[in-house]
């Protein structure tokens, strides 16, 4: 049960090989794991260590079996932690009295585990042969000692105090009978829980340690009876680890300053589809499966931005369509003037990240990435890596857990400043061209390993081919709609040539994202380009070429010699309007815009992009 | 991996020992470490290592490797010769 996010919060700046030591030990929790980790991180250079940790802690039950785990744990935050326990039973002794060893040590901060069971075993064991004045005697002098303790403890010390509510797991039993009692232990244990939050919300040295939330997360299981009563160790051998990480992220906020801005992902995040190719009707969100995933990532995000998080769109799309999609669904819990900065263009989203965060005056670290596409959020970690990334996917239930799991925005407390902040900020909605590729881009893509396949339209790629020439409106030249019949048709004629590209990285295969389609007549040795389309989601990492360079391949040798073009605008299409001046061929007609035409005297020799395998498979 | 050896490496893992330096003979006499505390995560790693359950009473029998290792037959661990 580690966290999902766990590899992110290794620190970044430790080697590969340790943090892989790191996360191995966290996962398995086992005690040779924890120890091997441990001593490669305490050989790292001090400064990747992080500053002292000097935690007390204060129990009334057995957590030594779990130190080391916790130290390994603590250790990724990063800081060099120094873990002293206090004797079991001597909570006052430990927190107030200044002679202490714990509190003579100066520690950073202190932590207090504790449960019914010890603090007042009699309300849990014996409640039933209390009357229920005694009952509510006993709370209350739990309550009123609680009180005093914390009043005292920041008379002698200055440091954070964590005090752990109460799991009510071992407390609460299952009898029916229980429920209908006034004073059944259950009950002792909210109401001394309800104080306990009470006493953080009033004075500031006070944090919660949600001990008794972990426990109603994780269930009865995570409890063991027989280790609670051969060693008063409560908690499970299997859980052990995952009680040492919810402590981490207790701990957390106190060492990382809080990411300060979510920059979000449009399509397959905000709702499910792809604006450029299903229009906003084809756009899912709402009340209705599936729409609901996406509404409650919405207003998942929407929590964090009234919480003091500031938000981003970073969006491959048109401005105008994005604009028109918020505005034609007014229901959705976010609209566009929420977002502190836009960037809706067809840029690297790393590179506008940087654009934002440079006028936001942020740092790169302040910035959580949430993009459903690996290509982008590799492509961010790549370029920008000091961008935290959430483990979002394509599976938008995936990201909407790794947003609620999250803990790159955790503060104790929200000032009013949060709260105010994303006011401060003045959207800004500039549109930049595409520009063209850079030597970094050209490493990243490298680094991908694309392989693209070159394959012909067959009987079995037939509906793939009708649905990309029915859906793509961006990368589209002529954006023909043929269908089914039209296409068989062209097929039948082998003097026409109908190519498709599918393409895989190292993250995966993205199946058929390409279409060329060329129309030949052998008797006066023209050909031209018919259709010639990509899906957006495979844009930006020179596919097109290779499909181009394909196509042109197979025309040369068809004993074609001269091979035309056209580029037919639309509302959508402006991307490619100057698509084959870049793959080399020649305009012919000067003047409008809407429409241009294009010639190349065939055999060419067309530039192959050095980062893809291409595979052709025809 | 051979059960004998899994076994003997939870003990040497957990005793912080060379694992040549123990046998079936070894127990809290002639190991300093192994006190209460070391029990416990004996327990839990032994528990983890061959996915059994000990009973609660097996762990008081904790009193040499030996014995440890014929509460695990009696689960149904399996060990070779």
């Amino acid at each position: 049960m580690i966290s999902e996010n766990l590899l992110m919060e290794i620190p970044k700046e430790w080697p590969q090989s340790v943090r892989r030591l790191v996360s191995t030990a966290l996962e398995s929790g086992r005690i040779a794991a924890i120890r091997d980790a441990l001593r490669a991180v305490r050989a790292l250079p001090q400064e990747q260590q992080g500053r002292p940790f000097r935690l007390g802690i204060c129990r009334t039950f057995t957590i030594e079996a779990q130190i080391e785990a916790l130290t390994l744990g603590l250790a990724t935050l990063p800081c060099r932690p120094a873990i002293m326990v206090g004797d079991m039973e001597n909570i006052e002794q430990v927190l107030i009295n200044p002679q202490s060893q714990i509190l003579q040590a100066a520690p950073d901060a202190l932590l207090v585990l504790w449960r019914l069971e010890e603090l007042h075993p009699r309300l849990v064991f014996e409640h039933d042969g209390m009357s229920a004045e005694e009952r509510e005697q006993a709370a209350t002098d739990v309550v009123s000692r609680i009180e005093s303790l914390c009043s005292v403890y920041k008379t002698v010390s200055a440091a954070p105090l964590f005090l752990s509510t109460l799991p009510e797991q071992m407390a609460g039993g299952t009898a029916v009978t229980d429920l209908y009692s006034a004073h059944a232990p259950r009950r002792t244990v909210s109401r001394i829980n309800q104080a306990l939050l009470d006493l953080a919300v009033h004075h500031s040295h006070i944090h919660i340690f949600d001990f008794s939330g972990w426990a109603s997360r994780m269930g009865r299981m995570a409890f063991d009876l027989k280790m609670d009563l051969y060693a008063r160790q409560p908690i499970a051998s299997h859980s052990l680890m995952s009680f040492a990480m919810v402590l981490v992220d207790t701990f957390r906020p106190l060492f990382l300053p809080p990411a300060k801005v979510l920059a979000l992902d449009l399509d397959g995040v905000l709702w499910g589809g792809v604006l450029g190719e299903d229009g906003i009707d084809g756009i899912k969100i709402g009340h209705a499966f599936p729409g609901n995933i996406y509404r409650r990532i919405q207003l998942h995000v929407l929590a964090l931005k009234r919480r003091g998080v500031l938000l981003a769109l970073l969006s491959k799309n048109d401005y105008a369509d994005v604009e028109r999609a918020f505005s034609a669904m007014p229901s959705m819990p976010l609209k566009l003037e929420m977002f502190s900065a836009l960037r809706v263009d067809w840029l690297e989203k790393s590179e506008n990240l940087k654009e934002i965060a440079e006028e936001l005056n942020l740092g790169l670290d302040s910035f959580v990435f949430v993009d459903d596409q690996a290509f982008e959020r590799e492509q961010m970690r790549f370029n920008l890596p000091q961008v935290r990334i959430l483990q979002a996917s394509e599976d938008p239930l995936q990201t909407l857990s790794a947003l609620m799991c999250c803990r790159a925005f955790d503060v104790y407390r929200v000032s009013k400043e949060d709260l105010r902040r994303t006011d401060d900020y003045v959207a800004q909605t500039q549109r930049r061209k595409l520009e063209t590729t850079s030597c970094d881009q050209q490493n990243f893509l490298r680094a991908l390993q694309l392989r693209a396949i070159i394959t012909r339209v067959t009987e079995d790629t037939i509906s793939r081919t009708v649905q990309m020439l029915g859906k793509t409106n961006q990368f589209n030249v002529t954006t023909r709609r043929h269908l089914e019949a039209d296409v068989k048709k062209m097929l039948a004629d082998p003097n026409n040539l109908l190519l498709l590209l599918s393409l895989s990285d190292r993250f995966g295969d993205q199946g058929i994202v390409g279409l060329g389609i060329v129309l030949g007549d052998p008797a006066s040795k023209l050909a031209k380009v018919d259709s010639f389309l990509f899906s957006c989601r495979a844009i930006g990492r020179g596919a097109e070429q290779a499909l181009w360079a394909s196509l042109l391949i197979h025309i040369s040798s068809m004993g074609y010699v001269s091979l035309h073009a056209e580029y037919l605008r639309t509302e959508r299409n402006h991307q490619v309007s100057n698509l084959f001046e870049r793959f080399g061929m020649t305009k012919q007609n000067d003047g409008t815009e809407a429409y241009s035409k294009y010639v190349l005297n065939l055999p060419f020799q067309p530039s192959l992009p050095a980062w893809i395998t291409i595979e052709d498979k025809t | 991996m051979d059960n004998q050896i899994r076994l003997l490496q939870v003990f040497a893992d957990v005793l912080e020992m060379d694992i040549a330096k123990l046998d079936e003979q070894s127990s809290p006499d002639t190991i300093q470490n192994w006190d209460s505390l070391a029990v416990v995560s004996l327990v839990c790693e032994l528990e983890q290592t061959f996915d059994v359950s000990f009973d609660i009473l097996d762990i008081a029998d904790f009193r040499n490797v030996g014995i440890v290792k014929s509460i695990l037959v009696e689960k149904g661990v399996v060990f070779e010769k």
